[in-house]
């Protein structure tokens, strides 16, 4: 019985996560910010 | 013939269901790395912070170690520079990137007791798509990450190391680490040390211990003679600074500890997958960490890993390391540490040593999908030959399968649901960290190097004169758009690895931190020496002497990125024509090897130079040639390599034969 809830649980998270990404991030994955026209570049920024 | 023989042959290899479970991690693995990499398949070279790989990559004696710096690049660039006479660079750039997704995946697949292929690939898929690799393969660290897809091939093998005839399996298992170099020898260490000496007990007899760890000591130490030779004589040091700009930071909703937790938490804000940050997502990956915790004592409780202590023990002390340097005291123990011998320098970047806790995530995922999927009954794990499987390597003996269960009413339901739920995790992973995918978001995509940099490099490499090269603007570095798509992508200065010969840069690295910029001091002792002479406050009129003092210092070619320099001089209003970005191409005796759009190639005069050609010392050559001849004996000796082999016509069906059989 507990792998049946389980089996649930799993895909509805499965179901939310994708249509999650579907919506969210992939509409925002160009946001990223990249350093640009720095004099000097940095290693990277904490 | 034998009873075993026997079952196996009853068993048979004709079933087509055996041979997807024996290549189903493996292609499951090369799946997720070309959805990873993605673009970076393409013609081109994929540039990243440390990620530089540059077009027919030269092989020469300071490419395997000869100077004066930290060897940080031994034996990876010679390995690439080996791998680029025979394929096309990008060609080799790809298989090392795929290699660390399918290596890592099949290996880690091995690790889930019982042999079923989808928590196999559970495991396999939650090792290579994770924070970490996405975050680590974001700033470029492949040979790292080559280390670490090792790792659980390490575990295998360290947890079956009794006698000296176990040797060779042993040094096989480094062979990534080998390639990968520093980082990756210390993770193979961190993870095979404790497996080695807990192996099948948490509280191990020292003295059964001593032979297993003395031949890990020896099979480590022979990986990595190529870069601890050099590194031993070198003069090199490291910035206790660096503490504060390395140590571990949140990139989460739940603080530095869950973020490491999560197996995120590098120190650079600009390696993190777009997105990774958002609560939802977040919260998705720490209830797969736990699960994956959870799934890890479930299997430890059930089959009794050999390996499973000493995992255990490896994760924690990788986690208690990484959560070193998050708080004041932490920070100061290892400035402290470090100001004392510089070979603490590897702690300053603490987010590296949770792998170890990855893997055993990512094992214990694979548990929780084994869990679901179910247990055959009537064997044991070490008659997995009945199943067409090799015996499971470091499960205790004699640990049963569950018998048969009772019949209850909900069984037939629990029977499809298990495997559909099973299933449906091994996308967990992927579906939690998106961004990872199609070369995180296309971040990491590949250029055509400009014309300027062959033509420099055919110039440099015409002159058979000793000399160094060097490389300007004064900063370790680059940002380039060569793409022309308006991304800059911030690189290691490619020069940096385009000659055969000594190129000298400025290796401080400079980390944003707040509003503010730290400052790393570099390890090579030539740029620290080679720096004063660049001062932005030297006025022209002192200008020339400047060959000859650089002359002396062993400098034959002045190189500059116009670009970078042009950029740099537009930023500071055009005050900044200082030595630190420009060079005075009118100092007397001073040539013009080339002038093109992207770069200025200048040669000093050729009575200033002092410089002897840097060769590899005696010593240097013999560690070359051990670890060389050792790593080919170990292969030519235990018979096999990582890859597993098909199995003989005779054999019937199942005899999967691998290295660490």
């Amino acid at each position: 019985m507990i792998k049946v809830v389980a089996a649930c649980l799993v895909g509805v998270a499965m179901a939310v996560g994708l249509a999650f990404v579907g919506t969210n991030v992939a509409a925002n994955v160009g946001s990223t910010t990249e350093p640009v026209n720095e004099p000097l570049y940095n290693y990277g920024d904490r | 013939m034998t009873p075993e023989r026997t079952v196996r042959e009853t068993a048979g290899p004709s079933r087509p269901w055996g041979r997807v479970s024996r290549w189903a991690p493996w292609l499951s693995g090369a799946a997720a790395g070309a959805l990873a990499v993605g673009p970076g398949l393409a013609p081109g070279l994929v540039l990243r912070y440390d990620m530089v790989f540059v077009p027919d990559p030269p092989l020469s004696e300071v490419i395997l170690g000869a100077g004066s710096g930290f060897p940080r690049a031994v034996p990876s660039d010679a390995v690439v520079g080996a791998l680029g006479l025979l394929l096309p660079t990008d060609l080799v750039q790809a298989s090392l990137l795929l290699t660390i997704f399918t290596l890592g995946a099949a290996g880690a697949a091995r690790l889930v007791p019982g042999g079923a292929v989808v928590p196999g690939v559970a495991a396999g898929l939650c090792y290579v798509w994770n924070p970490f690799v996405a975050e680590r393969l974001l700033l470029g660290q492949w040979a790292m990450l080559l280390g670490y897809a090792g790792l659980p091939w390490v575990v295998a093998a360290a947890t079956r190391a009794h006698r000296a005839r176990d040797l060779p399996r042993l040094v096989v298992s480094l062979v990534p680490a080998a390639v990968g170099g520093f980082s990756a020898t210390v993770l193979s260490a961190l993870v095979a040390v404790p497996t080695t000496v807990l192996r099948g007990r948490a509280f191990p007899r020292l003295w059964r211990a001593a032979c297993p760890v003395v031949l890990l000591g020896s099979a480590l130490l022979v990986v990595s003679l190529p870069w601890l030779v050099p590194a031993l004589g070198s003069d090199a040091r490291t910035d206790p600074a660096a503490v504060d700009a390395f140590a571990a930071r949140s990139d989460t909703p739940f603080g530095v500890v869950g973020s490491l937790f999560t197996l995120g938490g590098i120190w650079n804000s600009h390696a993190v997958p777009a997105g990774y940050g958002h609560p939802f997502l977040a919260a998705g990956r720490l209830a797969l960490a736990l699960v994956a915790v959870a799934g890890w004592v479930w299997l430890l409780r059930r089959f009794r890993p050999d390996f499973g202590a000493g995992l255990t023990a490896a994760a924690a002390t990788g986690f208690a390391v990484a959560l070193v340097g998050v708080v004041e005291p932490g920070r100061e123990l290892l400035r402290a540490l470090i100001e004392g011998w510089p070979g603490f320098g590897p702690l300053r970047d603490g987010q590296l040593y949770v792998a170890p806790l990855a893997l055993l995530q990512a094992v214990g995922f694979g548990g929780v999908a084994r869990w679901l999927w179910g247990e055959p009954a009537r064997a044991s794990l070490n008659e997995r030959g009945a199943q067409g499987e090799p015996p499971m390597p470091g499960v205790a003996e004699g640990v049963p399968f569950p018998s048969a269960r009772p019949r209850r009413p909900w069984a037939r339901s629990d029977a499809v649901a298990g495997p559909v739920a099973a299933a449906l995790l091994v996308l967990a992973p992927v579906v939690l960290l998106p961004t990872l995918a199609w070369g995180a978001a296309g971040r990491l995509a590949p250029v055509e190097y400009p014309a300027d940099w062959e033509r420099v490099r055919h110039i440099v490499a015409q002159d058979s004169r000793p000399g160094a090269v060097l490389s300007l603007p004064w900063s370790a570095h680059r940002g380039v758009d060569w793409r022309a798509d308006g991304r800059t992508v911030v690189v290691l200065d490619p020069a940096v690895k385009l000659f055969e010969r000594r190129v000298v840069f400025n290796d401080d690295l400079r980390v944003g931190a707040g509003s503010g910029v730290r400052v790393v001091e570099g390890e090579d002792p030539l740029s620290r020496r080679v720096a004063p002479l660049l001062d932005p406050e030297r006025p022209y009129e002192a200008a020339p002497d400047l060959p000859s003092r650089l002359g002396e210092l062993g400098v034959r070619y002045v190189l500059v990125e116009r670009a970078a320099a042009d950029e740099i001089t537009a930023a500071t209003g055009g005050a900044d024509h200082s030595g630190k970005n420009m060079f005075w191409g009118d100092l007397p005796g001073v040539r013009t090897s080339h002038h093109g759009d992207d770069l200025l190639l200048l040669e000093l005069p050729d009575r200033h130079v002092d410089a002897e050609s840097a060769n590899l010392s005696g010593l240097e050559v013999t560690g070359w040639l051990v670890t060389v001849g050792a790593i080919i004996w170990s292969l030519v000796v235990s018979g096999s390599s990582l890859v597993p082999m098909r199995p003989g016509r005779s054999a019937g069906a199942v005899s999967r034969e691998e290295s660490f059989k």
